[in-house]
């Protein structure tokens, strides 16, 4: 499953890079996200759990290792989450290019989703990781505003 | 394959119902269960409780109101629907619809309700809801309310149903005169969820041009998706075949469906302006037919 696009954020790139790297900030903006922790410089772990209609109860253990990042421009993200109702492996490519007084997000992940969960929501799996990703980015563009307002985080 | 542990209510009043369902915080309403317990069972839904709606026969049966319209209750089976005479005169676009539901053992024990509540993006229900700008009377221990079709459905299997409400009834307003209705769906097996499908709306005004239409597809978003951009293109025109085409290809713009296995996002845009078309070329025929 390829899911792909941009996402626009009204701030400028070095605080957009810090953001999207926090731990706390992901887990509050992240839909499902219980916890994640930041393990070393370029590991995170963490447990997410899913729940979209019928479903509500799959949990996952994640875990996201940070490969090439070249501050504030790029990253990639190895993604791995295992659960009791299946597993997903993939990587996600983030790039960051300033857009006026904003930054221009754009992202490319390749991810595998297999198990349970896959053979009894294939058909739900592209609009459903479309859907948790749109209202992950909102919420992070919130937060980025509310931090730009001189809120604390 | 068995579903976790849950505690099981059969409630013989609405308002036990209601109270059991505004009481536990883990508690889901069982209607046909034709989704909710395969989940279960799958152990993709674990709800602490269940309440089941089948005690109630006041939430069941089709009522043909004074107005030319219909009244029907949450519990109905789709089987009901389906057979239904006053269905088939009052709202003949539902009527063409239930064949396509499921299969018949499902149609046998699923509820109107049911599906409305459930909101899959693949259902045919939600779509002809909108389209027939039906109403869907809801309840709980705060009271009821009426809520349009086109406000119910929120987004992937969401609704507007808040913690403890129930759907009790649907109302269909009566169709305008001169109007024609079209449903089409297409899937690669009978019963299977839909690739694309299309619910028509057409009512004729003078010189029988298309007066207003109401163009609701489904299994192409996250839930029923109104393709206002086809709609604005076919009013005031004569709904030759151009302006049936000229609709179809609008409809595009509508439009962001998901790939899957079963069929690519260019595959499902391409069928939805395809059965568009066709659906439209029905519903004007049937329109200009009631004319006569």
């Amino acid at each position: 499953m390829i899911v792909e696009g941009t996402h626009f954020f009204p701030g400028p790139r070095e605080v957009v890079w810090t953001l999207l790297l926090d731990p706390d900030v992901l887990a509050k903006t992240m839909p499902g996200t219980a916890s994640i922790v930041r393990v070393s410089d370029d590991r995170y772990e963490g447990t997410m759990a899913m729940g979209i209609g019928p479903i509500t109860a799959a949990v996952f253990d994640v875990v996201i290792t940070m490969t090439d990042r070249a501050e504030p421009e790029h990253y990639t993200m190895q993604i791995e989450g295992r659960g009791k109702f299946g597993f997903t492996r993939g990587k996600a490519a983030v790039t960051l290019a300033p857009d006026g007084a904003g930054t221009s997000m754009g992202y490319q992940a390749d991810l595998v989703v297999g198990g349970k969960i896959a053979a009894v929501g294939q058909r739900l799996l592209d609009s459903v990781s479309k859907l948790m990703l749109r209202q992950g980015l909102d919420a992070m563009t919130r937060e980025l505003e509310h931090r730009l307002a001189g809120g604390a985080a | 394959m068995k579903p976790p542990v849950f505690e099981y209510h059969r409630p013989g009043s609405l308002n036990d119902a209601l109270a059991l369902l505004g009481g536990h915080p883990g508690v889901k309403p069982l209607a046909g269960g034709q989704s909710l317990i395969p989940a279960m069972n799958f152990r993709l839904a674990a709800p602490d409780a269940l309440v089941d709606l089948n005690a109630l026969p006041e939430l069941s049966g089709i009522e043909e109101t004074a107005d030319g319209g219909l009244r029907i209750g949450a519990m109905t089976r789709h089987c009901a629907v389906e057979l239904s005479t006053a269905v088939a005169a009052r709202a003949p676009l539902l009527a063409e619809a239930m064949p396509f539901i499921a299969h018949r053992q499902i149609r046998n024990r699923g509820t109107i309700g049911g599906s409305l509540a459930h909101a899959d993006p693949a259902a045919e229900l939600p779509a002809v809801m909108v389209a027939l700008e039906a109403r869907l009377v809801l309840a709980s221990m705060r009271g009821g309310r009426v809520v349009p079709a086109a406000e119910f459905f929120t987004g992937l299997f969401a609704t507007a149903l808040t913690k403890g409400e129930l759907i009790t009834a649907i109302e269909i307003p009566p169709a305008p005169l001169r109007t024609g209705t079209a449903f089409l769906e297409l899937a690669r097996r009978h019963g299977d969820y839909a690739l694309v499908g299309v619910t028509a709306v057409v009512r004729l005004g003078a010189e029988a041009r298309v007066a207003g239409s109401r163009i609701v597809l489904f299994s192409v978003g996250e839930g029923p998706v109104r393709a206002t951009h086809a709609e604005q293109s076919l009013a005031g025109t004569a709904g030759d075949a151009t302006a049936l085409r000229a609709a179809a290809e609008a409809v595009q713009r509508d439009i962001d469906p998901s790939s899957d296995i079963h069929a690519s996002s260019d595959y499902r845009r391409h069928l939805a302006s395809v059965l568009t078309r066709r659906a439209l070329t029905t519903a004007m025929a049937r329109a200009a037919d009631s004319v006569r």
